[in-house]
């Protein structure tokens, strides 16, 4: 059995001025193993974030099942559904979404505010992950005192902190030059050979290229992808 | 990192937003506290006013006679009285459902004995209640302590030559107006020793001239004079001092009434208390005022939380999607509610004492004091958190409300 399972999700939002249902994903099946890095493509208004959210745990499917470590995930309440999240996944936003208001520590132990757990650990924890994406030098800077890479690579450590068996990432290199775009690509591929399993939506398919297998889905439709095996481009394997 | 490091870290960077918050709920409480503690001033005024005038209510046997007089009460001759009253009716009277509102139970037993050889009123009474009661006295002399001390009343100690005018002031006595009323140190008591009934007392203390029936009284020892006439446990009246700043004389009467079937139970109407329902207007147009002010206030945290929760949509939207529960966001708000409004209630507190003592002279005749009441501090901070408690449930509910997946698909 794979770690993830999506079982024919359909998805139809209705229509906020007609209330008509307008259907976004339509019979999404897929599998996502341990250990593996999927993404995720496809044209603006596709269905990509609707599907992320869905694997997130935090948008209830019209049709189908989702399960994760063999839990159905929207069996769950709500507030279990919050604590399904809590434990098993790790966030990256396109926009970041950083707190502000907190440093950089901070802001990578936020996910444990949560948890009982002595402030030493939530303390230990934070350096850990913000040493895994280079930035423990800077752990009492502001979001607003890091560089556009440096805040991705917070995001990511936020992600990490309460080591989730899979990480979802909803275009983490949408806002960012093709610089530090790779800066954060090289995290990614980093965390994913020490066995993190990461699904990553992206518009940019070289980036894309660099999972083991690659999506693609057109109006809430996946597609059969013929070319979808491993791939790591050339520019990235002098630093691996 | 916990909820409460989140709701510090954001209330420190809204600090603009916290201080209008803090200072909308600080007037409103400020506001209340003013008024509240300017009227509680005024009716300790008017308490002590009230207590200067002494008892309120008057309980008496029922009786047909109208044998002996006192102070213009009519109290029951002995033989005609169908019911006495005894010293059980004390203790009843300290049973009733408001005791707590009684200052004073002051019982007595009023008859005639020889003082000296002269045919005079005796009153037995309890003098530690007694002296409370009569506030107005003043003493030449030492209250009795022993009980076979007495103390004499102005005319019947000039009757039995026991006080003399102090040399110097003799001449201003003599000399002065006819209704030139005495003060303790315009006399001196001469004489140790008085015969009551025949029996040697000490006096222990002369009261100034009052111009009032004791003038004309011998006071002692409610045992004493009980022995004395022969009417051992038996009271003529018993004088009743309630703490009148919101005593409610009627009910007190009643219930007075209701443990003593068989007395008369009166209460004196005071002309104070034109002016103590005066003040009762003040506090309810106080607390109404208050309220009003407070709902203000409350209608204003409510509306700037709205304000929070829609400006906040994204980060609580990424706080819920990294796995914090409805109830974990419900108390992130909360925690900095509370902390805000009990910061307001406190300086609300504050600023409305210093108002309210600016404002007390205008209000009083002078000599009213404003108590520093703990009690006032709880209920200004208890009155500011629950209305921002309450104000901020519905905003918070809806901030747990919102669907966690807006956060990822913002642009
Ligand atoms: N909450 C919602 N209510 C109504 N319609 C929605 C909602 N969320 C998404 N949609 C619609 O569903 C469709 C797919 O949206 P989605 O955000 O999944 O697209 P996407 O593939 O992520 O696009 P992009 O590449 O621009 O981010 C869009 O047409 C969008 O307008
Ligand atoms: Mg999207």
């Amino acid at each position: 059995m794979a770690f993830v399972v999506v079982e024919n999700v359909s998805k139809t939002y209705s229509d906020q001025e007609s209330g008509i249902g307008v259907p976004v994903l339509r019979a999404v099946s897929t599998e996502i193993a341990e250990g593996e890095f999927v993404s995720l493509m496809g044209p603006s208004g596709s269905g990509k974030s609707t599907l992320l959210t869905i694997l997130g745990a935090m948008n209830h499917p019209s049709q189908g099942r989702l399960l994760i470590d063999d839990i159905d995930v929207y069996a769950l309440s709500d507030e279990r559904r919050a604590d399904f999240r809590s434990q098993y996944l790790g966030f990256v936003f396109q926009q970041h979404h950083l707190m502000p208001y907190l440093n950089a520590i901070e802001n990578a132990m936020l996910p444990l505010a949560t948890l009982p757990m002595s402030s030493l650990e939530k303390r230990r924890r934070g350096l850990e992950v913000l040493e895994k994406v280079g930035l423990a030098e800077k752990a009492k800077r502001l979001p607003n005192q890091l560089s556009g890479g440096e805040q991705g690579r917070l995001a990511i450590a936020r992600a990490l902190v309460n080591d989730p068996p899979l990480v979802l990432a909803d275009e983490p290199t949408g806002t960012l030059d093709t610089k530090t775009g790779d800066e954060i690509m090289r995290v990614f591929l980093d965390l994913n050979r020490r066995g993190q399993t990461i699904f990553m939506v992206t518009h940019n398919p070289e980036n894309a290229s660099l999972a083991h297998r690659v999506l693609h889905i057109r109006d809430g439709e996946l597609e059969f992808a013929p070319d979808s095996t491993a791939g790591t481009a050339s520019r990235f394997s002098p630093a691996l | 990192m916990r909820i409460s490091t989140i709701a510090l870290a954001s209330l420190r960077r809204r600090k603009g937003k916290a201080l209008f918050l803090m200072s909308g709920i600080g007037i409103g409480i400020g506001t209340a506290v003013a008024l509240l503690s300017l009227s509680g001033s005024l009716r300790d005024e008017i308490g002590s006013q009230l207590d200067r005038f002494g008892a309120n209510i008057v309980v008496t046997p029922h009786s047909d006679s109208l044998a002996l007089d006192y102070g213009g009460i009519s109290v029951a001759g002995v033989s005609f009285d169908q019911h006495q009253l005894s010293d059980a009716d004390v203790a009843g009277i300290s049973r009733i459902r408001y005791r707590k509102r009684l200052s004073v139970i002051a019982p007595k037993l009023i008859g005639t004995t020889e003082v000296d050889g002269r045919k005079t009123l005796i009153a037995g009474v309890d003098f530690s209640s007694e002296l409370r009661l009569k506030k107005w006295w003043r003493l030449t002399g030492r209250p009795p302590e022993s009980p076979t001390d007495v103390l004499l009343g102005y005319e019947i100690a000039r009757a039995v030559s026991a006080i003399q005018a102090v040399p110097g002031s003799l001449a201003k006595t003599d000399r002065g107006t006819p209704h030139h009323v005495a003060t303790p140190e315009e006399i001196r008591i001469t004489k140790q020793k008085v015969s009551l009934g025949g029996r040697e007392h000490r006096i222990s203390g002369v009261i100034a001239q009052t111009g009032g029936p004791e003038d004309r009284m011998v006071f002692a020892q409610l045992g004493q004079v009980q022995g004395l006439l022969g009417r051992s446990g038996q009271l003529s009246v018993i004088e009743v001092s309630a703490l009148c700043k919101d005593c409610p004389v009627e009910d007190i009467v009643a219930q007075i009434k209701q443990e003593l079937p068989h007395a008369n139970v009166s209460a004196i109407q005071q002309s104070v208390r034109a002016r103590a329902e005066a003040v009762d207007r003040l506090s309810r147009f106080s607390l109404v005022v208050s309220a009003v002010v407070l709902a203000i206030g409350a209608l204003m945290v409510f509306t700037t939380m709205m304000g929070a929760v829609v400006e906040r949509t994204k980060e609580i939207g990424v706080l819920r999607a990294i796995g914090f529960r409805k109830t974990h966001i419900i108390r992130s708000l909360m925690i900095e509610v509370v902390i805000i409004s009990a910061a307001g209630g406190v300086g609300g507190w504050l600023a409305g004492l210093l108002a309210g003592r600016l404002a007390l002279p205008y209000f009083t005749e002078g000599g009213a004091q404003m108590e520093l009441r703990l009690s006032l501090a709880v209920f200004a901070v208890a009155v500011a958190m629950g209305t921002g408690i309450i104000s901020s449930i519905y905003p918070a509910l809806r901030a747990s409300r919102l669907d966690p997946s807006e956060a990822v698909r913002y642009v």
